[in-house]
């Protein structure tokens, strides 16, 4: 079990040592470079202080070298300096981390609220009409671009009902001070991008529940549970949905990834200041700093999270062996 | 007892030879798949969806509608609105009616005037009068005229005036033929991503299937870390590339279709892990069966057990993916344009112009939801569809 978590960690570290390589390289060939962003507010630039420039950030040599230089810069525990927001990395990632943490937390544990009380019901009544209006609302869930839905939210409950705020994070200007009015103002926010995140989540973990409990349910040892008089809700519970969770468990863990992909579309309509948000908002405003630390991170994050999905299959499942 | 059971006693011995006929598979497939109500809905939507793309130049020139003909005076109009042009360009064009039909234009005007249809305040500008007013009412005088000049200008008239079923966009571009085209380019690039993608998961899927050891080592260590990783931000990195900066690449600067190459190339390059998963799982389990060792006996090289022998047998799974890969694919271009890096402007995609849309969508909501609708009808039916495969092809599933 150890040496398979050292084994896995290993190779954690080095998918996302060579990712912020090639990372680091592609953003080399993105429009802009520092210095030609510094020189374009300033005429009187001439060309010897650009390349004095160049060479000052080192922007002269080949890539390879100046991402060694950046790494041992960021192992020093220099994050660097954004130039969109004029304050340091290392203080703009945190409260960003933990608004996206919220964002996904909240969304996660809204899919899997709904999406398994209505799977597990319509694997056990299939063919039935409830059975074929949940899939619809799975097979939409799927489809449906989160972009749109989070349009469509804004459109019906914050323009034309005005129950909810349209975007943003919590009330600019309130007392940010931990207490009740400050949560419900967030909770307020974070209920239409929740939705729309959650969507597309509730309609793959639908559909994964809905097929894992029905394959469960095929099985002799049902049959067996049933002949020796267990109650109808044993059967289900211990022993179908207790075997339907493995499959299930594999799709929670592959949704990490699909789910930050989905929060940094939600997090830039809905304005919700998170890191999804600031990965796209700093690649697009050539904020190179940001954009490198931000990109690790949320890399490193999802990364992490199928590790810990990887060894919670053990928990679930004693069949499965680590070597 | 229920009226099916009943029926089932009074079977026919001509009934049951029916029943117990040999069927090809084909037609079990076939049969099995059309018991999927909503699979066939879905494909009859897909198939009107692949109609509109293909007649898109025809809609076209039928309607008279031009796709990227702008029209700033008429920005954002309502749904089923008629657009007039200007004052200015409809004397333009009739003055340009008269200098290359000068006795046409006589002759008519002197019509006009003997009728008294129009009173102008000098008698040579009885048609200049005409076209100042609104074209369904200049229209409605040139029919008393039956003369041959008459149905001339009418003509010409008739393009003074478009109808709008759908409404104009933020430059005053007819939205309908917008999404016509847009419906072009989403599917073509759906459809394309899928295709490539399955073909490179199919070679991916079976080298390191058949030949195991290292070879499946590496390949399927590099499939297993594209999965895991979150790629929208990846594929954001790679999409804000300057192609100038890409040695080797400068020659598709300037090209009007860069922006679909480089989307269509970001998309397969994520999209291929699935179906080399899938083929690989199928190929090891065909490396150890008889026909495959039988092949091997003979003599067969790698590249005929390969392509002749387990490619036929892996085709069936691989049709689903490449359908539910298109819905996805159609999905990740409408993100992408969404975000600005997709398929650019002037070109339509349902994307793009969700992108434009959000602008102004509290006074022009019918922009943002249209093409959002055609997205969602597209992949829900992919999606439909590929489902209705996958139960019509999975053997266990096959109620016969």
């Amino acid at each position: 079990m150890t040496t398979y978590i050292i084994r896995r960690l290993i190779q954690t570290v080095v998918v996302i040592v060579l990712l912020s390589y090639v990372c680091f390289s592609l953003m080399t060939l993105m429009p802009g470079d520092p210095v030609e962003l510094m020189i374009q507010s300033n005429p009187k630039v001439t060309s010897e202080d650009v390349a004095r420039l160049r060479s000052l950030y080192g922007l002269d040599q080949p890539s390879y070298v100046r991402y060694f230089n950046w790494v041992k810069t960021i192992a020093a525990g220099d994050l660097g300096y954004s130039r969109t927001y004029r304050i340091p990395v290392s203080e703009l990632m945190g409260p960003k981390l933990l608004n996206t943490f919220y964002l996904s937390l909240a969304s996660l544990l809204l899919s899997i609220l709904i999406s398994v009380p209505l799977g597990i019901y319509s694997a056990l009544h299939p063919g039935s009409k409830t059975d074929d209006a949940i899939n619809f609302f799975a097979f939409a869930g799927i489809s449906v671009p989160s972009f749109w839905l989070a349009i469509m939210l804004i459109l019906t409950f914050s323009v034309y009902f005005k129950i909810f705020p349209a975007g943003g994070t919590f009330t600019i200007g309130i007392d940010e001070t931990p207490s009740w009015d400050f949560f419900v103002d967030r909770s307020k926010y974070l209920v239409l991008p929740t939705v729309s995140l959650a969507y597309q989540q509730i309609g793959r973990f639908l559909r994964f529940t809905r097929s894992a409990m029905l394959e469960a349910m095929r099985n002799d040892y049902i049959r067996t549970a049933k002949a020796k008089g267990l109650s109808y809700s044993r059967v289900i519970w211990g022993h179908g949905f207790r075997n339907a969770l493995i499959p299930l468990i594999t799709i929670l863990a592959l949704s990490f990834s699909s789910l930050f992909s989905g929060a940094l579309i939600t997090e830039t309509v809905f304005a919700y200041q998170g890191v999804g948000k600031l990965v796209y908002d700093s690649i697009i405003g050539n904020d190179f700093n940001v954009a490198m630390v931000s990109f690790i991170i949320s890399v490193a994050m999802v990364l992490l999270f199928n590790l810990i999905a990887d060894i919670l299959y053990g928990v679930v499942d004693p069949r499965i062996s680590y070597k | 007892m229920s009226q099916a059971e009943k029926t089932e006693k009074v079977i026919t011995a001509a009934q049951r030879a029916e029943m117990e006929r040999f069927q090809p598979m084909w037609k079990i497939v076939l049969t099995q798949f059309f018991e999927h109500r909503m699979a066939v809905v879905g494909l009859c939507v897909i198939s009107f969806f692949i109609a509109v793309a293909l007649l898109a130049p025809i809609i076209a020139s039928v309607t008279g509608l031009d796709s990227e003909r702008q029209n700033a005076l008429n920005r954002y109009k309502p749904i089923n609105s008629y657009v007039t042009v200007s004052t200015d360009e409809r004397e333009a064009k009739v003055t340009e009616f008269i200098k290359d039909h000068a006795d046409e234009a006589s002759a008519l005007q002197v019509e006009l005037m003997t009728k008294g249809l129009v009173q102008p305040p000098r008698p040579e500008d009885a048609l200049f009068e005409l076209v100042g007013k609104e074209p369904q009412e200049a229209l409605k005088i040139l029919a008393q005229i039956p003369t041959e000049p008459a149905t001339h200008l009418a003509k010409v008239v008739r393009d003074f005036e478009s109808h709008h079923w759908l409404g104009t966009d933020e430059l005053g571009r007819d939205v309908f033929i917008r999404l016509v085209y847009g419906t072009r380019v989403s599917m073509g690039v759906g459809i394309l991503v899928a295709i490539a993608s399955s073909l490179i998961g199919l070679l991916i899927g079976a080298l390191a299937g058949y030949y195991g050891g290292a070879v499946d080592t590496i390949l399927m260590r590099v499939t297993d870390s594209l999965l895991s990783l979150p790629i929208l931000p990846i594929q954001i990195v790679i999409a804000a590339i300057d192609l100038n900066k890409v040695p080797g690449l400068g020659f598709l600067v300037g090209d009007e279709n860069q922006s679909i190459y480089k989307l269509v190339f970001i998309l397969v390059l994520f999209s291929w892990m699935t179906v080399a998963l899938l083929v690989r799982g199928s190929i090891l389990s065909l490396r150890e069966r008889e026909f495959i060792l039988a092949a091997k006996t003979l003599g067969a090289t790698d590249a005929t057990i390969i392509f002749r022998h387990m490619f036929p047998n892996v085709v069936a799974p691989m049709l689903v993916s490449v359908t539910l890969g298109v819905g996805e694919s159609i999905l990740w271009e409408a993100a992408l344009s969404f975000l600005g890096l997709g398929i650019q402007q002037p070109t339509p995609s349902w994307g793009n112009m969700l992108f434009n849309a959000q602008d102004l969508m509290t006074e022009a909501p019918f922009l943002a939801i249209l093409p959002g609708l055609l997205i969602l009808a597209t992949t829900i039916s992919f999606n439909y569809l590929g489902d209705g495969l996958q139960d019509a092809i999975d053997p266990k599933a096959i109620r016969r």
